[in-house]
């Protein structure tokens, strides 16, 4: 039996590494498989190094890293079939939240948005990531890994920030122009110059760069370069409408209101109060809203104004008895003020026509020519 | 004739796991020339396909290593666990049925003494 020396270990041991094999199980595993044949089939008298070269190349086709990358793959990818599947129901899932999630919003139901969240969002952050780490490891060249990689992150900012912009999640617009900017100077150029030095491929790597263009180039119009302020956007809107609802307060203070006035302005409020308890949990704007933070949103209606709601019931009430107070007392600015408010609507109809803030807005109006003429009657009648 | 490397790679687990049940422990060096010695040489297993299988087998809790020290090098020793025992015995009656299958679907006539 031949007898290795510690320098041939080393030598061994250095050629293996040197060879690419990282992993030091694999290392110790290769150096002493190597040395178990050397010492049943050298003899004494072979070259040990050209021996150990001829043998080496048994191990493997092209060269040694093989071995390594055969491991790696088998251990980093022992659930691919699993993974696969995942990947399938997380797309099926997805789909399902976003065709119930367009039906729900379609039809006004409630659930519509958290539907569409769960599908964004599974979309983005599952479907896309999975699908990245089983499409890469098919694909053979790394620049072709390098297209699939990108491409999944754009969809999945680009998605991502389309959820923003939907929930009026301060960054949308950064998290837009991130998507578009990647698509642009770094997606686009590596799908084009991937694909244009394959002739099989030229033709569909044209077209496809094409559609991509005219996808970024429409997404960049509907960006807005200046960003608006959203913040402070709200803040006037909600100021304008507790000036509004301060002035009314005031007009309604300088004369007492008529018996089916009073039931009309207690109509009123009960609505706007459904509506702030849904958009700020309380029933009034407190009046030092501005040191509290409290911003009001404008959203649509809630469930209250659709189908048999509360508010669909209190709306309905308020029409008639405004149509009550009209007949018996002729005011013809009321009436054009009324052909202009919420009230001109089905009441049920009212949550596809007026926002949160346009429906307070609305009754505000309401009241405050209601008061003026009530005040119109109490001077008269001095 | 040597069997071709397509046939051996879908057996190299279960053949690994059935020499691991008959041998309290064994190294790579070892598996490779018991399975030769074994068929007179036609299966040669190669190291690019055992090591590999030898690390996902580790990795997946069905065999334990031990360490020895011979000089300056170390050899690891393999050893069947108790779910590597369960499932060297489900791979070779799978196995086992799936010989009986391919013998009915290639219309394999037993050899005639």
């Amino acid at each position: 039996m031949y007898c290795i020396t510690d320098e041939q270990i080393e030598y061994i041991l250095s050629d293996i590494r040197r060879n690419g094999v990282d992993t030091e199980d694999l290392q110790l595993n290769l150096l002493d498989h190597i040395c178990c044949i050397m010492e049943q089939e050298l003899k004494e008298n072979d070259d040990f190094e050209r021996f150990y070269h001829a043998t080496v190349k048994r191990f493997y086709r092209h060269d040694l890293r093989e071995i390594e990358d055969e491991t790696i793959n088998l251990l980093t990818f022992k659930n691919f079939y699993a993974m696969k599947k995942v990947l399938i129901a997380t797309g099926a899932c997805s789909v399902f939240a976003f065709i119930a999630g367009s039906a729900f919003k379609f039809m006004y139901w409630p659930g519509a948005s958290m539907l569409l969240t769960l599908g964004i969002g599974s979309f983005s952050l599952l479907f896309l990531p999975l699908l990245v780490i089983l499409k890469t490891r098919e694909a053979r060249a790394a620049s072709d890994k390098f297209v699939v990689a990108t491409a999944s992150v754009v969809g999945a900012v680009f998605s991502i920030a389309i959820l923003f912009i939907v929930q009026h999640w301060p960054g949308a617009n950064v998290l837009l122009m991130s998507a578009i900017g990647l698509a642009a100077f770094v997606l686009l150029p590596a799908y084009f110059f991937t694909g244009i030095r394959r002739p099989e491929a030229r033709l569909n790597t044209i077209l496809v760069s094409i559609i991509l263009v005219g996808i970024i180039g429409l997404q960049f119009t509907m960006v807005r370069l200046a960003p608006r302020s959203s913040g402070s956007q709200r803040q006037i809107k909600m100021d304008n409408y507790v000036q509004a609802e301060s002035s009314l307060r005031q007009l309604q203070s300088l004369s007492p209101a008529s018996e089916d006035a009073a039931a009309i302005n207690t109509l009123c409020d009960q609505v706007k109060s459904l509506v702030l308890n849904q958009a700020i949990g309380q029933p009034a704007i407190p009046a030092n809203y501005e040191n509290t933070q409290l911003i009001l949103n404008e959203n649509a209606l809630g469930r209250e104004f659709a189908g048999n709601g509360v508010g669909v019931h209190l709306l309905a009430t308020l029409r008639d008895a405004f149509s009550k107070y009209t007949a018996a007392g002729g005011n013809a600015a009321l009436q054009q003020m009324i052909s202009r408010s919420i009230l001109r609507t089905e009441p049920s109809e009212a949550a596809k026509l007026y926002s949160n803030l346009s429906l307070l807005q609305s009754i505000t109006q309401l009241q405050t020519q209601l008061a003026i003429g009530e005040n119109t009657k109490a001077m008269a009648a001095k | 004739m040597i069997f071709s490397s397509e046939l051996i790679k879908g057996t190299l687990k279960t053949i690994v796991l059935k020499l691991l049940a008959d041998n309290s422990k064994m190294y790579g060096y070892e598996i490779t020339q018991r399975v030769k010695e074994l068929t007179s040489e036609r299966i040669q297993l190669t190291e690019g396909a055992l090591y590999p299988t030898l690390h996902a087998m580790e990795d997946e809790g069905l065999v334990t290593t031990e360490i020895e020290y011979i000089g300056k090098r170390v050899r690891k020793y393999y050893k069947l666990s108790t779910t590597g025992k369960a499932r060297s015995k489900e791979r070779i009656s799978e196995f086992a049925d799936f010989v009986e299958t391919m013998k009915l679907l290639l219309d394999i006539q037993p050899k005639t003494a």
